[in-house]
């Protein structure tokens, strides 16, 4: 039997679909540049997307046929040589569309395999969040800002050709440097994009990760009842309504905490967070009222405490506050728990007021899709100025927004 | 037989004075598979939280049916049943219909139950119209339909329906070089038409979840008023319309405040334009430039200014021309038009 590969890109659904369909095919394409056969598909349950949820797509590569046929029949390989996280808060764990509890991001990493971030982080802050393994692994960061866009409109800032670029570096055994070149000339005929994945290569950086290293948390999870244990009718028992809520200085009790659907809890969704100021607060209901997730708890004395195991991180609180700088919306990486906010600031309003500044000031800004016509270019041009997308071989800005047809998927 | 037969009395829904008069408890919750920034399901949220615990949902297939029931997972507090793609109309009256038989026979104690069967633009304005009529035309049985209209087939990754938008970027209509737009025909009026074409159905109601009170008064007032009842929420929906999940509710406004989706009810045959909608037709407000909505789309990112001309025209001839503004859609014998011989 011959050498199988399989590589696993975990993104965020819509967001990051065009991109991760690149990835996985560009990895099946330079791997037949190296003399290689291969196939690229997503993952059947996680469709339809939706917008942040998590969502996977494999590549498997094998020296030949009869090897790849073997490798290819499964619904998610057992385990991978290298996982891509194409936005780096997936670390903090990935909770499918269309599964139960929270599924570490290395959780399918071989021994000596590769964990491979998109991110602006350094190793300490990636390493904090994944959790812990039994056994060491590779990490290996690309220095970028994830590279968010819709359904429909793609922004093309290189981020695919440069993880070709990186995985040519962690394993070479795969595909080198000059299968890399030729894919993307078959693909894209673009020697700016050849440009950025050789650059990319270079400039990766790799660590090996200990198994004392990372988040010693236990992800959470659930038993689900067998199909012959359903009810009657097939019939799912509903959710219970809520209570008051227990105020943690005085006791009291009141407002009202809706109960929540347990084996859901949509944080792994989420790439910022509301932080509320509480002190700014007008009570005025709107971030209540309009949140989709119906996040906010009412508190006995009528404030709204955001449930961060429920909020997917939308931003329409921050939007729909009438108070400025009242909500902010905040980096996820910038927090290691999911803490009531209310309470830490009944406990401790000064160090709550410390808590929130230095929250709002670490905020590195977060876009999810498209905003407004031509948003894309500029972005780009951004890049271009830090360094993180090449353009050395002349600007062709106009180009850089593409509107690509997305692929159908069936559902439901 | 039973044609005579009276109707059940209805629950009696005070209308909410304002925000903080809203009912606190929620029966939709949290830990639905949505996306980020779903209008759809904050409409699932505000019409239930409108109508209460004494209510059955029905849900007919779409994103509301299977981002949240999956797999013994499930949102709702209150009961729930899914019924096929095209069916709300048929759920909501066979529902309404079992209902009083068990009442009838003892089964089930005599009260007032709400029920509303709710379904997507595909479900509900496509494969699923025949039923809704059929259903509106049956004065003796009290449910709601409620039509979430994300413009497109959204649960299967967005294909065209009867109510997307002229030259909308779906699954079915890619944008491409020789032919810029594939979709051009314009949205249907499905509000317009059930008013009109339904005289037995006592309210019917265009709503937007960006003005939350004034979406949970239509739903408590179709709910009281009794008998077959119909509304048609439009619903901003980020995956679709391909927009950042945080303008969501602002979206949701400018629909409004374009003129693009006016807001209106029709009671006991009556019509009433309501919030911006009338402030606007009385001039109280002046209709903002659909191009402040449609740039914010990447559904309409290939749009050139020609087409935003188009699309503004449009809404100026439903503003300007229709026989009563967005809609009834026949054209007043207007002078300028048509000057009598
Ligand atoms: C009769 C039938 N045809 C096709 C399908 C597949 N299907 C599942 S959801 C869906 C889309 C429904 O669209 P819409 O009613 O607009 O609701 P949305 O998904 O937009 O919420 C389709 C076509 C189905 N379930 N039943
Ligand atoms: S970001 Fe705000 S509106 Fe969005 S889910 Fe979280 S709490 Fe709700
Ligand atoms: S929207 Fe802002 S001001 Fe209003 S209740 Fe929420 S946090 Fe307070
Ligand atoms: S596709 Fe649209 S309607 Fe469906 S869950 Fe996503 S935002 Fe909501």
């Amino acid at each position: 039997m011959g050498r199988l590969f399989a590589i696993e890109i975990v993104y965020r659904g819509i967001f990051q679909k065009n991109l991760a369909k690149n990835i996985s095919r560009g990895i099946v394409l330079a791997a037949r540049h190296a003399g290689k056969t291969g196939i690229s598909f997503g993952r059947y349950g996680d469709s339809p997307e939706r917008n942040g949820i998590p969502a996977k797509n494999f590549a498997i590569v094998a020296t030949d046929d009869e090897t790849l046929q073997e490798g290819m029949a499964k619904y998610e390989p057992r385990e991978v040589d290298i996982t891509i996280a194409v936005d780096d808060t997936l670390c903090k764990g990935v909770e499918s569309w269309a599964w139960y509890g929270l599924q570490p991001i290395n959780r399918l990493l071989k021994p000596g395999g590769t964990l491979l971030v998109t991110t602006m982080h350094d190793f300490d802050a990636i390493i904090s969040m994944c959790h812990r393994k039994d056994y060491p692994y590779q990490l290996a960061l690309l220095r970028g800002i994830p590279s968010f866009s819709g359904l429909w409109v793609y922004k093309d800032d290189h981020t695919d050709v440069r993880v070709l670029g990186a995985i040519a570096r962690v394993l070479p055994d795969l595909f080198d440097l000059d299968a890399v070149e030729k894919a993307i000339r078959e693909e894209w005929n673009d020697d700016l994009k050849v440009a950025s994945a050789r650059k990319a290569a270079d400039r990766l950086r790799t660590r090996v990760v200990l198994p004392t290293e990372g988040n010693p948390e236990k992800p959470y999870a659930f038993e689900l009842p067998r199909w012959y244990e359903l009810r009657e009718g097939l019939s799912i028992p509903a959710i219970p309504v809520g209570q008051g809520v227990a105020d943690p200085v005085t006791g009291q009790v009141g407002g009202f905490r809706p109960a929540r659907n347990p084996t859901f809890k949509k944080f792994s969704t989420r790439t910022m967070r509301p932080v509320v100021d509480f002190d700014k607060c007008v009570k005025c209901t709107l971030c209540w009222l309009q949140c989709p997730d119906s996040c906010f708890d009412v508190t006995p004395d009528g404030y709204y405490d955001a449930h961060m195991e429920a909020c997917c991180g939308c931003g329409v609180c921050e939007a729909v506050c009438p108070v400025e700088h009242c909500i902010t919306m905040v980096n996820e990486t910038a927090f290691t728990d999911n803490r009531s906010q209310w309470e830490m600031w009944k406990q401790d309003k000064d160090a709550y007021r410390a808590w929130v500044q230095d929250k709002i000031r670490a905020r590195p800004p977060r876009q999810h899709g498209f905003r407004i016509r031509g948003q894309y270019v500029e972005e780009i041009q951004q890049l271009v100025a830090a360094g993180v997308v090449d353009r050395s071989l002349g600007e062709r800005l106009a180009e850089d927004v593409t509107a690509e047809p997305g692929e159908a998927s069936a559902g439901g | 037989m039973d044609a005579v037969e009276t109707a059940l009395p209805t629950q009696q829904l005070e209308q909410i004075k304002g925000v903080k008069k809203a009912p606190l408890e929620e029966y939709f919750t949290s830990g639905h598979r949505t996306c980020q920034g779903c209008e759809s399901a904050l409409v699932m949220k505000l019409m239930v939280k409108a109508a209460g615990p004494r209510t059955i949902v029905l849900g007919s297939t779409g994103c509301m049916y299977v981002a949240n029931t999956t797999y013994y997972s499930t949102s709702w507090v209150v009961p729930w049943m899914h019924t096929q793609l095209g069916s709300s109309g048929s759920a909501g009256l066979g529902t309404a219909a079992a209902l009083r038989v068990l009442m009838r026979k003892g089964k089930i104690k005599e009260e007032p139950i709400n029920v509303i069967a709710f379904c997507g633009d595909g479900g509900g304005a496509d494969m699923g119209l025949s039923a809704i009529s059929a259903a509106l035309t049956h004065p003796q049985y009290n449910f709601l339909i409620l039509l979430y209209d994300n413009e497109s087939y959204a649960n299967t990754d967005i294909q065209l329906s009867g109510l997307t938008p002229y030259g909308a970027h779906t699954t079915f209509s890619p944008p491409g070089k020789m032919k810029r737009l594939l979709h051009t025909r314009w949205k249907k009026n499905v509000a317009g038409m059930l008013a009109a074409g339904h005289p037995e159905c006592r309210y019917v109601a265009t709503v937007c979840a960006s003005y939350a009170v004034d979406f949970m008064n239509r739903v408590r007032k179709a709910l009281s008023i009794g008998g077959p009842t119909f509304i048609h929420s439009l619903d901003p929906c980020p995956k679709g319309w391909d927009y950042d999940p945080m303008l969501s509710h602002e979206l949701g406004e400018l629909a409004v405040e374009t003129g693009v989706w006016p807001l209106y009810e029709v009671e006991n045959g009556v019509l009433k334009l309501y919030g911006r909608t009338k402030a606007i037709a009385e001039k109280r407000a002046r209709r903002k430039p659909v191009r402040e909505y449609l740039i914010r789309q990447g559904r309409f990112a290939h749009f050139t200014d020609d087409d935003i001309d188009y699309f503004q025209a449009k809404v100026d001839e439903m503003w300007e021309k229709w026989l009563i503004p967005g809609v009834i859609p026949f054209r007043k014998e207007l002078e300028q038009d048509r000057p009598p011989v």
